[in-house]
């Protein structure tokens, strides 16, 4: 009986111990829900110093690519910062929002955590975050003015990021295969790309050579990389939506279409490409088997470190519907890099540390490591071009711009980028398509509008050559 | 009667983590997704009711009827190849069979890897421009040029084919062990009689093995039924939606992956599509135990 006893003691002890683990470690407790960005931060850490005890800051980051970069910045921060602020960086390697959601409802978040345009809206609306208005300075205000954007890092009013870098759009072609199906330059209308491809096709098919390839794995991630960039250059927002009526409208969209499916009847397409990856794609490049595709900067780094590559290629502006350049080229991902978590205990040692890694000699260091490409005004003044082989084509110039935000709604049935995808594949009637995309999509703006998700302003003087209206 | 009530708080502490758990993670969701279903909800924000809105959306959701139909055929077609061939192995390794214990464990093998990492390793075999199995056809001049193994046209057969080589190791382990709880008296007494190894299979194993056979046939069928997970590492339910089978459509309801614009979850509808996925899993259940209901008779 005793031993029972003890048995049962030590699985309630065990339990008690198991359930500790799961507590908030975070030190949050009440003030976790306090007010974002209110001062209670800053007797915590007037506290903490007085107690000799450091500030501990929790910053999250789904970032890869920089993590050295960012690792000696932390070190850095916390060997000279002066306030014993002391901050830990978790660098997570895939389901970022889903961890980020799982902190947040277990009270476990982070202090501070990173940004994308993509996860930006999302934070904001679940509460994530804190504003930041209260914390700038007017040479932070001097410094990011011109890059504060509705719905990517200000919302109804309030900041909640500032711009670091962003993500130019180009199409990235080998020159030697080019050369060896005597093209002389990269395309530059659609007509051309259906052309050039079927050229370096018929030239290179016999050694395994194909014009064209695209990730069409996940269509959107496909179709966002390659289509966005095609239409913002010919005058029209890449996904969908046109700004001047505030409603979406894919007949643009459709026309750009037609060249891929053509494309794909003509074979020019990597056999496969229905369900290739995008590091697939990356490694056949890298291997010369692909004339062209479209992508993001990131991949001048890639062909650098994951996939070296022997070949000559580039990078450059993508074609357009016609040939000529009717709009700019927008630069996604960009208006968000760190944000401070609302349920932060130390929101003002979380700002100090924000400061201290939005200095110009860090924003600097960051563009000429080639981490990404600067956008903030005063480090592109500053910033030397990144020495990475490839990069001068994917560098901010004058076809570059950010665009405003787009409404990020949810229509019932498949996603445009599925509907066309169809379409490509195995034909049917594109207007119809266009047509039925408008409407479902149209229909969730309007539901998402009355529910008070979305705000839509409709810009009938809008010009795709200035969008932020300069 | 205190033995008994001291009886009953021992046994009552025991069970509490077992109860506690299943309330938490098994009845709480369910209790919780039950509600859901009759709300617009994206998992953050106001909870709108919209009555039966999400079943009406769910009977014109012509994604999600096109996912039903790929479970079936998927499913169908995995049960059509898994249990003869599990079945057949299990027959073959019940014999006295030279390193059969070694084959067993070779043959089991897949159940313990990771689905992730052998649907990775699949899709790099199936692939259409430079897989293992196009590479090999081309050698032997099979075919004079690759096959479209991940395309539109035959990735179905692929998911099936990874979904046969990662099941039929553990199927077959179950109806080893139906087969060895069978009397060998009985096999001995046909061998006397004159039976072939035939007749002694056909008239002794089957009818034998219909009890264990009832039960792995209801396993295979749900598991097909819920399958997965392999299709969402080697196709992500396409191309243009071949391989959509009703989880991954739910999965990616609930867990929307953005590939750089922001997206939604959809626990709302999600919920009412997990509700319809239950009720079709355990329709075709209960379907199948009401027909098989002979087979647990047999002895």
């Amino acid at each position: 009986m005793q031993k029972k006893w003890l048995g049962l003691s030590l699985s309630l002890m065990l339990a008690a111990g198991i359930a500790g683990c799961g507590g908030n470690n975070n030190g949050n407790g009440a003030t976790a829900e306090g007010t974002p960005g209110a001062a209670t931060a800053s007797p915590a850490a007037s506290a903490a110093a007085e107690t000799g005890e450091p500030v501990q800051l929790k910053y999250w980051t789904d970032d890869r690519h920089d993590q050295e970069y960012i690792k000696e910045l932390v070190n850095k921060f916390n060997e000279t910062n002066g306030e014993n602020i002391q901050v830990e960086l978790t660098v997570m390697s895939e389901n970022y929002a889903q961890s980020v959601d799982i902190a947040f409802t277990s009270n476990q978040a982070p202090d501070i955590l990173r940004l994308k345009s993509g996860n930006t809206p999302e934070f904001v609306k679940k509460g994530y975050l804190a504003p930041i208005d209260s914390y700038l300075t007017d040479e932070f205000k001097t410094k990011f003015g011109s890059l504060l954007i509705d719905g990517v890092n200000r919302f109804d009013g309030k900041v909640y990021s500032l711009a670091n870098t962003g993500l130019t759009l180009r199409l990235i072609y080998n020159k030697d295969l080019f050369d060896k199906a005597g093209i002389a330059n990269p395309p530059a209308s659609l007509q051309e790309m259906v052309d050039d491809a079927k050229k370096i096709t018929e030239a290179g098919k016999s050694e395994g050579v194909y014009g064209f390839a695209l990730n069409f794995k996940s269509p959107k991630s496909a179709f966002d990389r390659s289509i966005r960039e095609i239409l913002s250059l010919s005058g029209y927002q890449g996904l969908g939506f046109d700004l001047k009526t505030g409603q979406f409208d894919f007949a643009p969209y459709s026309q750009v279409i037609e060249y891929f499916k053509q494309m794909y009847e003509d074979g020019s397409f990597l056999p496969g490409a229905e369900t290739l990856d995008i590091d697939p794609l990356r490694a056949q490049f890298a291997a010369g088997k692909i004339g062209m595709y479209l992508s993001f900067s990131t991949e001048p780094g890639v062909y650098q470190d994951q996939f070296p590559t022997e070949i000559n290629w580039a990078g450059t502006l993508a074609p357009t519907l016609d040939g000529q350049i009717k709009g700019t080229s927008e630069i996604v991902s960009a208006g968000t890099w760190l944000g401070i978590s609302a349920k932060s205990a130390h929101q003002e040692a979380a700002w100090k540390f924000m400061q201290y890694m939005y200095g110009d000699d860090i924003l600097k260091t960051y563009h000429e490591k080639g981490f990404g490409i600067a956008v903030v005004p005063g480090i592109v003044e500053q910033a030397k071009n990144p020495e990475i082989g490839g990069m001068e084509g994917f560098l901010v110039g004058e076809h570059d711009s950010l665009w405003p935000a787009v409404p990020n709604v949810t229509p019932e049935g498949a996603t445009y980028a599925d509907a066309f995808f169809k379409y490509m594949l195995s034909g049917g009637d594109a207007k119809a398509i266009a047509a039925d995309l408008n409407t479902r999509y149209n229909d969730a703006l309007s539901k998402a509008v009355e529910k008070g998700e979305v705000a839509v302003t409709p810009d009938p003087a809008f010009d795709p050559m200035k969008p932020q209206g300069e | 009667m205190i033995y008994k009530w001291k009886r009953l708080g021992e046994n009552s502490l025991f069970l509490a983590p077992s109860i506690i758990l299943t309330l938490a993670l098994g009845i709480y969701p369910l209790i919780w997704m039950l509600r859901y279903m009759f709300y617009d909800y994206a998992g953050y924000g106001e909870a709108l009711f919209v009555g039966l809105d999400n079943f009406s959306r769910l009977l014109r959701d012509s994604l999600f009827w096109e996912s039903v139909g790929n479970t079936f055929i998927y499913a169908g077609g995995k049960l059509l190849l898994t249990l003869p061939l599990s079945l057949l192995l299990a027959v073959i390794l019940n014999g006295r069979l030279r390193g059969s214990n070694l084959l067993r464990g070779i043959y089991f093998m897949p159940t313990v890897i990771s689905t992730a990492v052998i649907s990775v390793v699949f899709y790099n075999i199936f692939n259409s421009y430079n897989g293992m199995v196009n590479t090999v056809l081309m050698k032997l001049h099979l075919v004079s040029q690759p096959v479209d193994w991940l395309g539109p046209k035959h990735a179905m057969l692929t998911v099936i084919i990874v979904a046969v080589w990662g099941a039929v190791g553990n199927y077959m382990l179950l109806f080893l062990a139906g087969l060895q709880s069978i009397p060998q008296d009985l096999y001995e007494s046909a061998s006397i009689d004159g039976a072939n190894a035939g007749r002694r299979f056909w008239n002794i194993t089957l009818p034998m093995l219909a009890p264990v056979a009832q039960m792995v046939i209801m396993l295979a069928i749900i598991a097909s039924l819920k399958g997965y997970e392999s299709i969402m590492v080697i196709t992500e339910g396409g191309p243009i939606g071949k391989t959509e089978v009703m989880y991954l459509y739910l999965y990616k309801l609930l867990f929307p992956v953005s590939t750089g614009s922001p997206v939604t979850q959809q626990l709302g509808y999600g919920s009412a599509v997990g509700f319809a996925t239950a009720v079709i899993v355990g329709a075709v259940t209960g379907l199948y135990f009401f027909f098989s209901r002979k087979m647990n008779k047999v002895y």
